[in-house]
């Protein structure tokens, strides 16, 4: 590295510009808090109302789609918001939890044993991600997790004995008590709102502190004694789980995996709804994911061109407002308080 | 034989790699940017010059079409969208993400899905045969033509002013705007540059393997193992580099085809860990 003044750490600030000037932070933190609350209050209510609304059974599918993508995102946008860590490798871990239920259910094992599998897989990749990845920041962290989704990549399209190739394994069944598509749903959306409420708790735990504090200053974190590379491994930890989480939902969702969902292009995705939710807020992961996936999904039967659309509004919000949607609104609510006071 | 033939097939890879990796490195080294539309420009610039080199009959229009086409798109992307975000890591980084998207769609609007390759009229035929070796000139062409364009950055970097320029702005980029130089416009003719290397890979190496959607980022990703493993921002480093992965890669998809990816990224991941800066890199 070349710059005298980034010469102590390869990169001093990760995530300069992308964390939005801190949500809160004394008085404004309070408000935000309850607006988001507020905000997930109404997603939970219209999250439980959806199937009595009148709704079709893919509408339904659809919006258990996003609730996983949703879930998937979040823990994306945990690293990133607390850690400042930016990860590429993220669909691959969800992937290769998939692959874990996915074997388990091709070798004719139980339910019981594809949860087990897929978490032992997780928590394997998971840690593995951590320690290769503990002592790099920003851009470096970047590139550490793209490796190493691209190995699991390599791994599910050509270790075919295992994976079966590009071909995916299919047939997975999730258990029964969960095999109408609306029970699944319930399902899904209270595994949104446990693991939203989880990554939150951490945030909110001396752990989330610390973590904080490793995104704005390593160096002085590390002076103060703290194990900075424990640290991240932790996070990461946390994050994959809810990663291997997501990953589990999305092949009992489908009853499919193949190397695409473990490839470069979701995480990409991913971190595209990060960003277009609002990095570190609570609700942004779901506009984010809700946005995606439905340009994905719905837009792409109307227009050929969605990609070339989701990336013009990627650029537009990085350009102009960085802080994603759910970050902006909670800005102007925040603006629109002040001002009569 | 057969390794003898291999070992050229790995090494024409790795031209191929280093055309795209050392505009990847180059803009890295002083803009501290990873340009992940570095793997756009090279399709697209596969595209033009397969197009274009169709129309004309002759490889080096196609060439030059390739280059003007995307130097101008990346010239337009520098000064309209990674100036407003200069400094800032993360949002150059998925900037670039972005702009990836658009180009890659933008190229599936105007030429199809269908799977391109540089016409054979236009490409050195035929093979070079010494006894029972015989090597395809194509290959031996991507070669020299990495060579020549490697020796020439090369020299500019390290004796002319430009090159003086640069290297000092790699270093301190500081001190070389209080002297005088406007960095703002010495880091667009970089990333024109790189640009036009990635172009140039793109039209060279659709010869070799076609071009069609998708080829953006598997392009991306060996370039971007390339620099890690010889050391982001350097020339050297990403020819040694590009030598390794090129060789590792044709070999294991050969002997063992089941962990050919893993056989390229478990380098990288190596690297990463032991030595962060890469082979030929600077400490940090």
């Amino acid at each position: 590295m070349s710059n005298p003044g980034t010469r102590a750490t390869p990169v001093v600030r990760p995530a300069t510009g992308l964390i939005p000037a801190r949500l809160g932070g004394g008085g404004g933190f309070f408000r935000s808090r309850t607006f988001q609350l507020v905000g997930l209050g109404v997603v939970l209510a219209v999250g439980i109302a959806l199937p009595y609304l009148g709704t079709n059974s893919f509408a339904i599918s659809l919006t258990s789609t996003i609730l996983i993508a949703a879930i998937l995102a979040s823990s994306v946008n945990f690293l990133v918001g607390e850690g400042g860590m930016a990860s590429l490798g993220h669909g691959a871990i969800a992937g290769a939890a998939a692959y874990g239920a996915g074997w388990a259910s091709k070798q004719g094992m139980d339910v019981g044993m594809q949860v087990v599998l897929a978490l032992a897989v997780t928590l394997v990749v998971s840690f593995v991600y951590g320690v290769l990845s503990m002592r790099t920041s920003g851009i470096y962290f970047l590139m550490v997790t793209l490796a190493v989704g691209m190995l699991i990549f390599g791994l599910a399209s050509k270790y075919t004995t295992v994976t079966n190739g590009d071909t995916g394994i299919s047939g997975i069944a999730r258990p029964e008590f969960l095999g109408e598509y609306w029970t699944y749903y319930y399902f899904v959306l209270a595994m949104f709102v446990v693991s939203t409420a989880l990554l939150w708790i951490v945030g909110r735990s001396p752990f989330g502190a610390s973590l904080r504090g490793i995104r704005d200053s390593e160096s002085r974190m590390r002076s103060l004694g703290y194990g900075v590379a424990w640290y991240k491994v932790g996070a990461f930890m946390i994050s994959g789980f809810i990663a291997g989480l997501a990953g589990l939902l999305s092949v009992w969702h489908t009853g499919f995996v193949s190397p695409t969902s473990t490839g470069v292009e979701r995480s990409v995705l991913l971190i595209v709804m990060v960003i277009l939710g609002g990095v570190g807020t609570t609700l942004g992961p779901l506009i984010g994911a809700a946005i995606v996936v439905l340009i994905e999904n719905v837009l792409s039967s109307y227009v050929d061109r969605w990609q070339l659309i989701l990336g013009l509004i990627f650029i537009a919000v990085i350009l102009f407002a960085r802080a994603g949607i759910a970050g902006s609104i909670a800005k102007l609510v925040r603006r629109g308080r002040r001002r009569p006071a | 034989m057969l390794i003898a033939q291999q070992i050229l097939n790995g090494l024409s890879f790795g031209a191929t790699l280093f055309l795209l990796a050392s505009g990847l490195t180059l803009v890295f080294g002083l803009m501290r940017i990873v340009n992940m539309a570095h793997g756009a420009f090279y399709m697209l610039g596969g595209y033009v010059g397969i197009a274009v080199s169709a129309i004309s009959g002759n490889l080096l229009v196609g060439l030059v079409a390739a280059i003007a086409v995307v130097g101008v798109l990346a010239f337009i992307v520098e000064i309209g969208l990674l100036r407003f975000v200069r400094g800032q890591e993360l949002p150059e980084v998925l900037l670039t993400i972005g702009v990836s998207f658009v180009v890659a769609d933008v190229c599936l609007w105007i030429f199809g899905g269908d799977p391109q390759q540089l016409p054979n009229a236009v490409r050195p035929q035929g093979t070079l045969t010494i006894g029972t070796f015989s090597a395809p000139w194509y290959s031996l062409f991507v070669i020299g033509v990495a060579l020549v364009i490697g020796i020439a950055l090369a020299l500019v970097q390290t004796r002319t002013r430009v090159g003086a320029i640069v290297r000092a702005g790699v270093d301190n980029r500081e001190v070389i705007s209080a002297m005088g130089v406007n960095i703002r416009w010495v880091f667009t003719g970089m990333f024109v540059v790189g640009a036009a290397l990635a172009a140039i890979g793109g039209t060279i190496g659709a010869g070799r393997t076609p071009i069609l959607q998708g080829v953006q980022n598997e392009v991306l990703l060996y370039a971007l193992v390339v620099i890690i493993i010889g050391g982001l921002g350097s020339i050297a480093g990403a020819a040694v580099g590009s030598a390794v992965i090129g060789l590792i890669d044709v070999f294991a998809k050969t002997y063992i085809p089941e962990l050919s990816y893993f056989t390229v990224f478990l380098p990288m991941a190596l690297v990463l860990v032991i030595r962060p800066q890469g082979l030929f890199g600077r400490t940090a």
